[in-house]
């Protein structure tokens, strides 16, 4: 699980996911179930971008 | 596309962030650190005014030395900043009040309770900390958790719902039941796991032995999680848990104001994990104020919670007293330990007789003896100038015959883990008061009229 290849691939689904529901929330001024439900889904993706996004370029520096 | 089932032998909940290696993880604390005090800078009327005064901005944070130049908040600061504006959370709220959908507040038992607000984002992130512990801890979606406590305005175990939920586990809310049919839950259920206080997880034990019974060793729970009090990182109390119930007891801290910060995995290395890749943790000598790195050397935990927004926790000064373990656990997580667990508060430490006295040593003598009751009292008071200190305890059924015994070795084993004398007052099985969640076993009196 250690490697980069996988950490990267992980990233970039995460990334699609979440470009998606941005998308989908937008859509949804006018329609709180899409709205609701879509900063649900957000919430879950920041999990997700805790867990694997932030550690994707930690060789890079800062 | 067949279905592939998460792999219930994983031992950790994310293997990248537990196995990180500890320079990466040095990194990511600091970037998060830098993040989480950015954006309080820019969004707390608490913090910004406080860092000002400091004369440190964002981009002054940029290694652990400067961290250790962020002032500290202190509980009684989030006191004095609430029940104002935005109601009821005042300047430390950081996001729009109809951004906030979870309310929880602190006990109070230090003073007037703190609100805590939450986003639904604080939320999963509370139950993603929850998550780290339970599947640490050998929580699958096999198991079937009874949680026997009641859903109110406290965090306890809230969060541990919500993650034994998340993890896949059938969780059975046990809220308004009382202790007696909680227990007939667990054995209809076939319940394989719960969570609770230590003094509850025994007292449910009592209950079922003295009152119904049952024994609880062949209810079927495998697992217990404690959390809310020291006792499961006490070992006797702990060996008392887990004959009591014939279950693992696994240790966890955590606090409405910071999130769960630590866990105890199936090693039962004699400490807890500090999620490292979600909470910063120092610790800081109470003398000396210095920062403490080496193993073996106790001090009061200042912790930050590097992804909670609404209500940021940054350099709090929490008061647990830690102590870094020497030795890495076995598990190969990178987080590192502490040495039994969370020791005390440091405003629970006090003196008696010149002597410090953590009240926590008291109960690992009590529990280690045999014939003795879980329940025991401690009274400090002063007779003119000067200190006495009382322990209360009671005989098991069948022990009367054996006090002389009992008090012989409780005074040898007090003496050796507290360097005191203790006036020892035996009591009847059953006399001394029983507590629902967290006991209050530790009466000093010495504030009031002397004798």
């Amino acid at each position: 699980m250690d490697s980069e290849t996988d950490l990267a691939a992980i990233n970039a689904r995460i990334a699609t996911l979440k470009k998606t529901a941005l998308e989908l929330k937008a859509l949804g001024a006018d329609i709180p179930c899409l709205d609701r439900n879509t900063a649900r889904i957000l919430a879950s993706l920041k999990m997700l971008e805790i867990g694997f996004s932030d550690v994707v370029d930690l060789d890079s520096g800062d | 596309m067949r279905r592939r089932r998460v792999n219930f032998d994983q031992p950790y909940w994310n293997p990248v962030l537990e196995q990180l290696p500890r320079e990466k993880l040095r990194r990511l604390q600091l970037r998060k650190f830098r993040n989480i005090f950015a954006w309080a800078y820019e969004r707390s009327r608490l913090h910004r005014p406080l860092y000002d005064r400091a004369g440190i901005r964002p981009e002054d944070i940029r290694g652990f030395e400067d961290i250790r130049r962020v002032p500290k908040v202190e509980k009684a600061m989030m006191r004095d900043i609430q029940r104002k504006d935005p109601f009821p959370y005042g300047d430390a709220l950081c996001v729009p009040l109809d951004e906030v959908c979870e309310f929880r507040q602190t006990s109070g038992t230090t003073g007037q309770p703190v609100y805590q607000a939450d986003t639904w984002q604080d939320w999963e992130w509370w139950a993603e900390c929850w998550s780290y512990i339970l599947w640490s801890q050998g929580y699958r979606p096999s198991d079937r958790v009874f949680m026997p406590f009641g859903y109110n305005i406290f965090v306890a175990f809230w969060a541990g719902h919500y993650a034994a939920e998340k993890i896949g586990c059938e969780v059975v809310p046990g809220g308004v039941l009382d202790t007696q049919a909680r227990i007939l839950k667990i054995q209809e259920l076939k319940a394989t796991a719960m969570m609770g206080t230590p003094t509850y997880i025994l007292g449910m034990a009592d209950t079922a032995r003295t009152k119904m019974g049952i024994d609880p060793a062949g209810l079927g729970i495998t697992k217990i999680t404690c959390a809310g009090e020291p006792g499961a990182g006490i070992p006797s109390t702990k060996r008392r848990m887990e004959e009591a119930w014939n279950a693992k007891v696994y240790d966890h801290a955590g606090a409405t104001e910071i999130g769960a910060w630590s866990y105890e995995c199936r090693h039962q290395p004699g400490g807890m994990h500090v999620n490292e890749a979600l909470f910063l943790v120092e610790i800081e000598d109470v003398d000396t104020g210095e920062i403490i790195e080496t193993p073996g050397r106790r001090g009061k935990m200042v912790i930050t919670a590097l992804d909670r927004l609404a209500q940021p926790c940054i350099r709090f000064d929490s008061k647990d007293v830690i102590e870094w373990a020497s030795e890495p656990c076995p598990c190969g997580r990178t987080f590192r330990l502490i040495k039994g667990g969370v020791l005390g508060r440091a405003d629970d430490i006090t003196k008696v007789k010149g002597v410090l006295l953590a009240p926590v040593s008291i109960e690992e003598v009590v529990r280690g003896i045999d014939g003795l009751s879980d329940e025991y009292e401690v009274i400090v008071d002063k007779l003119g100038d000067v200190d006495r200190i009382k322990l209360k305890v009671e005989l098991m059924p069948g022990a009367e015959e054996r006090a002389k015994e009992i008090e012989n070795r409780l005074k040898d084993q007090l003496r050796l883990k507290t360097n005191l004398g203790y006036r020892i007052e035996f009591y009847d099985y059953g006399r001394l008061p029983r507590y629902e969640v967290k006991a209050k076993r530790f009466k000093d009196l010495r504030k009031e009229k002397p004798v």
